[in-house]
């Protein structure tokens, strides 16, 4: 895990509702657990992000990112096929993974459960990009572990106060 | 429980074939589903067709699942049918206005079958 900055008592809420969100959801959704862990995933040539906007109340965005094999289960566990490659399918299915931890995740907070707006996600794949989010004061990465396979959800955001 | 045909309206292919899972698992007997990938395909096919039950997303883009109820009922589509909205949106204020706007029921992402079931087969059972 890597708190880059932001205010302390901020910080620690949004990690801990986090770690609560990814776990309901994976249990709910897919059946398995999904734990907070200190080690990042291996190298994986393809990847996988998906990225929720976050508006109102809080602004920012929540970022699901995997790789290939990551994203293959997740698909499989939610539509009980296994797919072959990163398709459709797939990028559907981890951008609604990552759309239900955001909105599980604000939930926690009633604050933010009504005045936090989610956008619908945006999803990219491939072997050689990187995600930028400027003006994000406040950045919170968890690494987590389902099936002894690996993500990273990242917070970026900006409270308006 | 005589068996249903349903509407399930979502943006993401993917979660209305868990929505039709959900569905059966809370022991629906479904009859026919018919899918929508958006609020425009939706109406489209409720012109033509008769449906027991709508279950529908709310945020999705072009026209949202507040604004689809909204178009159900100035266009007098599916009168009667009871609409449940699956969605993300967790606040009281989204809930409230789901169900200003026409919806009977709310069941919040992430759900298991026997919420489904709570929600679902009561309205089922008044309609």
């Amino acid at each position: 895990m890597a708190v880059l900055s932001g205010t302390g008592a901020e910080v620690a809420r949004f990690s801990k509702d986090l770690d609560r969100a990814a776990d309901e959801v994976f249990s709910t959704m897919a059946g398995v657990r999904c734990l907070p862990v200190e080690s990042e995933a291996a190298p994986e040539r393809e990847t996988i992000s998906a990225v929720i906007g976050l508006a109102g109340a809080l602004s920012g965005s929540l970022v699901l990112h995997c790789g290939q094999r990551a994203a293959l289960r997740i698909a499989e566990r939610l539509t009980g096929v296994a797919p072959e490659s990163l398709d459709a399918i797939v990028r559907d299915a981890v951008g609604e993974m990552c759309n239900m931890v955001a909105g599980a995740w604000k939930g926690f907070d009633p604050n933010l459960a009504s005045g936090c707006l989610l956008s619908t996600p945006t999803v990219v794949a491939g072997s050689s990009y990187e995600l930028f989010s400027q003006r994000a004061p406040i950045r919170i990465e968890r690494s987590y572990s389902f099936e002894d396979l690996t993500l990273t959800i990242t917070i970026f955001c900006e409270l308006p106060y | 429980m005589p068996a249903t045909k349903v509407l399930i309206l979502d943006d993401s292919s993917v979660m209305r074939k868990i929505v039709e899972r959900a569905l059966r698992q809370a022991g629906l007997d479904l009859n026919r589903v018919l899918e929508a990938g958006s609020g425009r395909e939706a109406l489209a096919l409720l012109e033509g067709e008769q449906v027991d039950l709508i279950v529908s997303d709310i945020n999705m883009p072009n026209m949202d699942g507040l604004e689809f109820l909204r178009q159900l009922q100035s266009r007098s589509l599916a009168p009667g049918v009871p609409v449940v909205m699956i969605t993300t949106e967790s606040g009281e204020e989204h809930v409230r206005e789901a169900l200003a706007a026409g919806a009977q029921g709310y069941i919040r992402k992430p759900f298991t079958p026997d919420q489904v079931r709570d929600r679902v087969l009561p309205l089922l059972a008044l309609a």
